[in-house]
């Protein structure tokens, strides 16, 4: 079979291209910040056309959701019922525990959270690739005052961090993802263990930090740090323990935790408008 | 490419960017979205051959990377490999290939772009990208992606409204060469 002769031209504009994408990756991942002000200047630009097109297309996306995931939602509806009698029972049964009545007001009310000043923001995407389901997108931005690495919560408890915010709408990187790590203490105890996301759908892990003689219940709610190097304010709800394994090699605890906030069908969360003192927020949470 | 050309295909690309965004980003099946702007890729390779179409696939991979929390680059070096062998590929095969040969091909363009995708990903320790889903992303995404390649194809036919004669020119020539 003859093959045609193909000129050089499209090996060497593939080349090229190749070349800059490799560039372009290697300058993102030094945090090349005109290359981060490119991402904001195009979200930006693009967002007033993104906001006619979700005007024109999110009934459709309504409607595909509940024909979709009818079923869905009336088993999350059933579980988060069982979840809510739960908590309330626990309530009663640990009346005059003060550290647990202010991590349930924590949970309960977001009104007051912690004193600190907190931001609505509704959440205008969801994913949009296939292959990261932990990001969510809000419409409020630097512009509001929201900063990198600030605590996200929903009715419930923490949810996420700001992630890369532009002027007018930021990305939240969810707890559930199994990288990113958040400093926790349960109620009542002062062992900090560090806990990260199991994938969407399961429940979050604590794997380090929670020696053998701490005391800690199944029922328990554990709470951010708040210790010098966390990026949140502590006392936040994250999450209740749902079992305990006991690592003999480690002496360790190993906690297996069901998230608190809301994360499946939100429209708002808030943003709570805390930096800490050396806000140096890189990679994962503490 | 002509200037038209460039204007033109910025106008498809953005329109493909802002559906995929805000409609096929909640048109889920299975939980997995269409991968239009890649499905984009792999058309302007059928249309444009392998100088356009790895261009466009660059392009096309530059929006996309622009609004993932992936690397920028990543989505354009992926779209822009498949471009480009998508673009060989239809300088390579007869003029009146089965039409069901072509749709095979384009499939098989969405899933090896995706494969790449995650494989440079992994190259460089992106987390997230290889994970329990993956089979189902490609065979449902390829599929999904693949419902929406005739409507690609009219769009890049209007960018590329000239492909028919370069075809024919590309033809002509191997038969010449015969």
């Amino acid at each position: 079979m003859a093959v045609p002769q193909r000129s050089s031209g499209s090996r060497f504009t593939l080349a090229i291209l190749l070349l800059t994408s490799v560039t372009l990756i290697s300058l993102d991942a030094r945090g090349y910040e005109p290359l981060a002000n490119l991402r904001k200047a195009s979200t930006a630009i693009i967002q007033p056309f993104r906001n006619i097109a979700s005007t024109v297309f999110d009934p459709v996306a309504d409607a595909w959701e509940s024909l979709s995931e009818g079923d869905t939602l009336e088993k999350e509806n059933a579980l988060l019922r069982e979840q809510l009698s739960e908590l309330l029972e626990y309530r009663v049964t640990t009346e005059g525990a003060v550290e647990e009545l202010a991590a349930l007001r924590t949970q309960l009310d977001l009104e007051n959270l912690g004193g600190h000043e907190t931001i609505v923001a509704e959440i205008t995407a969801r994913s949009v690739s296939n292959f990261d389901p932990y990001i969510i997108e809000i419409g409020k931005g630097t512009q509001s005052g929201i900063r990198e690495g600030m605590a996200v919560v929903s009715v419930g408890g923490l949810i996420g961090r700001i992630e890369d915010p532009g002027l007018r709408s930021s990305r939240v990187r969810l707890i559930t993802d199994p990288n990113v790590n958040v400093g926790v203490l349960a109620v009542g105890t002062n062992e900090i263990g560090i806990l990260s996301g199991g994938g969407v759908g399961q429940p979050l892990k604590v794997s380090d930090g929670i020696p053998v003689s701490t005391d800690v219940e199944i029922g328990s709610i554990m709470v951010t740090s708040g210790s010098e190097r966390s990026p949140y304010p502590g006392g936040f709800a994250v999450g209740t323990i749902l079992e305990i394994i006991v690592d003999e090699i480690n002496l360790e605890k190993e906690l297996v935790v069901a998230p608190t906030g809301q994360l499946e069908n939100l429209e708002f969360v808030t943003v709570i408008l805390y930096q800490p003192a050396n806000s140096d927020s890189g990679g994962g949470l503490q | 490419m002509t200037f038209l050309r460039i204007v033109k295909a910025g106008v498809v690309l953005i329109t493909l960017l802002i559906l995929q965004l805000e409609l096929f980003a909640s048109i889920r099946f299975f939980g997995v979205m269409p991968e239009i702007m890649l499905g984009a890729a792999v058309v302007s390779g059928w249309h444009g051959g392998p100088t356009d179409g790895a261009i466009l696939g660059f392009s096309s991979g530059f929006l996309v990377d622009l609004y993932l929390a992936s690397p920028m680059g990543l989505s354009a070096l992926s779209y822009a490999l498949i471009g480009y062998l998508v673009g060989i590929i239809s300088e390579l095969i007869a003029e009146d290939v089965e039409r069901i040969v072509r749709t095979v091909i384009s499939l098989v363009g969405i899933i090896l772009g995706l494969v790449t995708f995650v494989l440079f990903g992994e190259l460089i320790a992106e987390p997230n990208l290889y994970n329990k889903n993956f089979g189902k992303i490609l065979v449902v995404g390829g599929l999904y992606t693949g419902l929406f390649i005739p409507v690609l194809h009219f769009l890049l036919e209007w960018v590329f409204h000239q492909s028919n004669y370069r075809n024919n020119q590309i033809a002509m020539a191997r038969v010449q060469r015969n």
